[in-house]
């Protein structure tokens, strides 16, 4: 009884903020009036700074360290509450689920530059890869498509493995120079290349699940239609779940134990023995992986892509919302992308400025905050497991 | 502190009184419509005379007493991009409140949204693209244009150059459908007419440099370059054929008659050629009334070529409208019905839509760059003889 | 191939040498006195070409309309702003990140390189659209079969190397060339030897920004057109140079500066079906250069402490 009563205890801050946050979104989502929003924002950031101030953060944190299954399942059901609110409205699922598969992105991405320390400013190229390989196997093939999703993931991992050798003989600037000539070569390859639809890029089929058409809405009875857009947001929920789980696995396992050191500090990794070039490579192409299926998802889901949906800028994009969630966390990357993709969307007034605002945001993070909202806290050895 | 009571009854009553009276003159129900345009990148300018234009048939009914519905216009930036295009598109066709809409300027963007046009059943009259895919390429019935298609565009050209003596050419095309769509039309019109293609080069849209393309058609040394594409490069193409001594005429298609490019070539533009369908907007039945009016809202930016058209089809779209009501559906079989005996009157002249929405424009206009202006062939100085084109 | 085409081509693979060299001197300068990248020097060259278009704007407003008067004024007024910039840049935006890893300065300065083009696209009038940078050389032309040489493009060529040969002067000849070599070696020792470390430090961005200004101007002067977005391609193309000469070296820069442009050129000459993917071919080309050599065909000494 009194161990329920402390687990409840453990729980509370976390449930209660989960609750609260749904909440808010659901506002932030919903007011159209540009003040409102404004005002809400205002509110939001206030309560937070409060909430930090009062000690209030390191509660939540707590409950989300201890019980880490029971708040992963709370806010996959915060997300399922706020999708069903919105049920039939297209543009807001389209964003909450263009957020869920730039998370699982992002989550490849922090595998290289969080975990193993491997520089990539190709990322929008891999999600490219991954977009296209959707397009042409849904076009010229019968594959099931959720085969597709892999597809597109293993396609970004075989295509980044080409870039494997200069990135394990180079360092630091030498190797970003690798993946940002990259990411360039990979646009400007699309726009001249005619078989996959140059600069006018190619339609996608949408996604269908034994014989369930995602991309029709979904009729219930005569006058009560889900948008389409719920498909996506449930697929992409557990694909994110998946990878979630498994790069948190991987971040207590022995594996990340052996990234962390590599990341740390090369030569020392190598003096207790730890074979970089393994390493490298695995943290490479699983990030590439995961950057690809979600990739692959989107094509699905957006019906068309182009090669202006993979500039080097949107690779900048994806590495900014590594850096504003904090390199390594993927709690903060959660957080960063709903900021990132959410709010130009909503608050109108910005949506022109919105490049040049994010980049004055970065320069301010970087230079006030380096370590992101939510930076990565320590490693713990048991989940759960505090000093006394 | 009956004072401050009092002070706050008063207050109440004068919002309240307010409200009331903002009320009784907000008493026309509201409607939206859309526009969607390039409003950023090398084709804004074309985007924005175009938004304007809209505005400006939305105000003008607003200010009619007799409208049924206060409109109100949502506007979006396409890019001339076809993936921002289509989330464009989504964010129009989702939004329920919106009844119709007025879209694109840029063919590689046009061509891949009407897709998202008849999933949502939103109708739409596509106010400036010409690739003749948009309304040919498929039976969707929400789709309608109000300009020309480009295919009259490239055989009128193709006459006119090969009528003044021209036999050999050099195509420079952007890879979008757009400029394929051009090098298409444009070879077969021109070989039809007994011209003669000597090198065909596809050039992305942004690029910078093109001095390889232009080194290598030098070498071929064709007397006219034909270019399809839009004013951003075209710029850069008449600039570096100066840099590269290259002495054949050039010759544009629509894309590239807009004030931009004429700013961005300088004299350079002197003598550039281009076609577009429609008169000429000062020519139009009603040109007069929409320039005036149009100067008259002092927008900061001129309604540049296709204004003109994308006042049409709003003002088009505003009537269907108060004709038939706030209803997607009404809305677009109306729109469908504007044809033969129904043919709508506007600036433009009639318009008359065939059974894929296309409306018939005979009308090809001739340009040349002269003086720093599009001037009208026929009234140029070239077409007297007192000015000479090059290459021949 | 006939011997007029190919000068053709030889003179077009030189000018755009030129130009990538000019940028890549910048990075190289840079790296050597910090160890760090900075990105946004494709963007400063960006400011500089439209500071440079507006002092003409203003020029001829004003009644100047003599064109060597134009072009001189034109190109100081742009490299002094852009040296200012650099030296604003390195001041209160690099130095502060010193001690923060290397990916931090990077993709700072990868964000000021967008805060500064997405500056010009909104607040410059009509900053969207491509703008026309007025001839301000001679355009006379001469023909040698297919060969056109024109005045503006030697005098161009030449002015470029001139400052090239200046900024090797400078470097090697000059007391200040000296503080520089030294703070780019070692940066404890050149400290302890009284040279002002943040006074070099100010000084060679402002050097490198100048740089990029005048490329920028010569950019614009060749292609009579600029646009808020050429910074981003021809930054990456001349740290990609800098890189394959070796970081810190600057006739590792001048030489990759060449080597690219010679890529691209002869991507057009050798692949004659698809001229459009030279920019493919030079950059995969970098990328196995990189596998090849990772730290460039000039490579930086290293003396890593562990």
């Amino acid at each position: 009884m009194s161990r329920a009563r402390a687990v409840f205890a453990v729980l509370l801050p976390g449930i209660g903020s989960a609750v609260a946050v749904t909440v808010y979104v659901i506002l932030l989502l919903a007011v159209e009036s540009q003040a409102a929003i404004a005002a809400l924002l205002v509110a939001g950031v206030i309560v937070v700074l409060a909430a930090a101030r009062f000690g209030g953060m390191a509660r939540i944190g707590r409950s989300f360290a201890e019980r880490e299954n029971a708040m992963n399942l709370v806010i996959v059901l915060a997300v399922l509450a706020v999708t069903g609110f919105f049920y039939e409205d297209h543009f807001v699922l389209l964003l909450m689920a263009t957020v869920i598969i730039y998370v699982i992105a992002c989550l490849g991405l922090n595998l290289q530059f969080g975990y193993a320390g491997t520089l990539n400013f190709a990322g929008a190229a891999f999600f490219g890869v991954g977009c296209y390989t959707a397009a042409v196997l849904t076009k010229h093939t019968a594959m099931p498509h959720l085969l597709i999703l892999v597809a597109g993931g293993v396609m970004a991992a075989v295509i980044g493995s080409l870039l494997i050798l200069p990135v394990l003989r180079t360092r630091s600037h030498y190797s970003a120079v690798v993946t940002i000539a990259f990411a360039l070569l990979f646009k400007i390859f699309l726009e001249v290349n005619d078989t996959l639809g140059g600069p006018q890029g190619l339609p996608v089929d949408g996604m269908n699940v034994l014989g369930w058409e995602f991309n029709d809405n979904i009729e219930i009875g005569e006058d009560f239609e889900v948008a389409f857009y719920v498909n996506y947001i449930v697929v992409g929920l557990i694909v994110l779940a998946l990878a979630f789980t498994f790069v948190r696995r991987l971040e207590r396992s022995w594996v990340g134990l052996n990234l962390d050191a590599l990341r740390l500090d090369e030569t020392a990794a190598a003096c207790f023995g730890l074979n970089i070039t393994r390493w490298k490579i695995t943290a490479f192409t699983l990030g590439n992986f995961l950057t690809g299926v979600a990739g692959a998802l989107y094509a699905m889901m957006l019906g068309f892509i182009a090669p202006t949906n993979f500039t080097f800028g949107d690779s900048l994009i994806l590495v900014s919302i590594i850096l504003l969630g904090g390199i390594g966390n993927p709690w903060g990357l959660v957080v960063a992308t709903t900021i990132l993709i959410i709010l130009p969307e909503k608050l109108q007034v910005i949506q022109e400025y919105r490049f040049l605002l994010f980049g004055a945001m970065v320069i301010l993070i970087l230079l006030f905050r380096p370590e992101g909202l939510l930076p990565r806290p320590l490693r713990t050895y048991l989940p759960g497991w505090q000093p006394k | 502190m009956t004072a401050i009571r009092f002070r706050h009854v008063a207050v109440f009553a004068a919002a309240l009184a307010l409200g009331l009276a903002s009320a009784a003159v907000d008493a026309k129900p509201k409607v939206k419509v859309g526009f969607i345009g390039p409003l950023s990148g090398g084709t804004s300018s074309n985007g924005i005379g175009g938004r304007n234009s809209a505005d400006l048939a939305v105000r003008l009914r607003n200010a009619d007493a007799k409208a049924k519905y206060e409109y109100e216009l949502i506007v979006l930036d396409d890019e001339c991009k076809p993936n921002i295009g289509v989330l464009a598109a989504t964010k129009l066709g989702a939004n329920k409140d919106v009844i119709a809409a007025a879209t694109h300027y840029c063919s590689a963007v046009a061509i891949t949204t009407v897709d998202v046009y008849h999933k949502f059943g939103l109708p739409i009259i596509v106010w400036g693209a010409v690739l003749p895919d948009i309304t040919y390429g498929n039976n969707y019935k929400e789709v309608h244009r109000v300009n020309g298609t480009m295919i009259n565009q490239n055989e009128t050209a193709a006459k006119f150059m090969t009528g003044l003596g021209y036999k050999t050419w050099a195509i420079i095309h952007d890879t979008t459908d757009y400029g394929k769509g051009h090098n298409k039309y444009f070879s077969k019109f021109v070989t039809e007419n007994g011209g003669k293609i000597l090198g065909t080069f596809g050039v992305t849209s942004d690029q910078q440099d093109f001095s390889a393309e232009l080194t290598k058609i030098k070498s071929l040394n064709p007397q006219v370059i034909y270019f399809g594409g839009l004013t951003p490069i075209g710029v850069r193409i008449r600039a570096q054929m100066e840099k590269l001594g290259l002495k054949a005429q050039l010759e544009g298609t629509s894309g590239i008659v807009s004030d931009t490019f004429l700013k961005g070539s300088g004299p350079l533009a002197e003598g550039v050629l281009a076609f577009r369908e429609g008169a000429p907007t000062e020519k139009l039945p009603g040109g007069k009334f929409f320039l005036e009016q149009y100067n008259k809202q002092g927008y900061s930016d001129p309604p540049e070529a296709y204004g003109a058209f994308a006042f049409t089809a709003m003002t088009l779209i505003l009537d269907t409208i108060e004709a038939v009501g706030p209803d997607r559906k009404k809305v677009r079989n109306a729109l469908n019905n504007v044809r033969g005996a129904n043919a709508a009157d506007s600036i433009t002249g009639k318009v008359d839509f065939d059974d894929n929405g296309q409306n018939t424009i005979a009308v090809i206009t001739k340009y040349v760059a002269q003086d720093g202006k599009w001037t009208v062939w026929e009234d140029s100085e070239y077409a007297k003889g007192l000015r000479k084109l090059k290459g021949r | 191939m006939d011997v007029g085409l190919f000068g053709q081509y030889v003179m077009n693979g030189l000018m755009l040498g030129m130009m990538y060299a000019l940028v890549a001197v910048g990075f190289t300068l840079f790296f050597g006195v910090l160890d760090i990248i900075n990105f946004s020097h494709g963007d400063v060259l960006t400011v500089g070409a439209f500071t440079g278009l507006a002092t003409y704007l203003g020029l001829s407003k004003i009644g100047i309309t003599w064109a060597p008067a134009q072009v001189v004024i034109v190109l100081l007024v742009a490299t002094t702003c852009m040296a200012a910039l650099g030296a604003v840049i390195a001041r209160y935006l690099v130095l502060p990140l010193k001690a923060a890893p290397a990916l931090n300065t990077l993709l700072l300065t990868l964000m000021l390189g967008t805060v500064l083009h997405e500056a010009i696209r909104l607040f410059y009038p009509l900053g969207a659209n491509p703008q026309r940078f007025p001839p301000l050389l001679p355009t006379t032309a001469y023909s040698f079969g297919n060969f056109t040489l024109r005045v503006d493009s030697v005098m161009l060529l030449l002015a470029g190397l001139a400052v090239i040969v200046g900024i090797h002067l400078v470097i090697n000849k000059t007391k200040l060339g000296l503080a520089i070599r030294a703070v780019a070696q070692d940066e404890e020792t050149a400290k302890t030897m009284g040279i002002n470390f943040t006074l070099i430090v100010l000084v060679t961005f402002a050097i490198g920004s100048g740089l990029a200004a005048f490329a920028g101007i010569l950019h614009g002067l060749y292609y009579s057109e600029i646009n808020f977005a050429m910074g981003l391609l021809l930054g990456v193309i001349g740290f990609s140079s800098a890189i394959v000469g070796g970081l810190g070296n600057i006739y590792g820069a001048i030489i990759g500066g060449f080597l690219f442009a010679a890529l691209q050129t002869i991507g057009v000459l050798a692949m004659p079906f698809a001229s459009a993917y030279k920019d493919v071919f030079a950059f995969g080309v970098i990328i196995l250069i990189m596998a090849w050599r990772p730290t460039g065909l000039i490579s930086e000494k290293i003396s890593e402490r562990v």
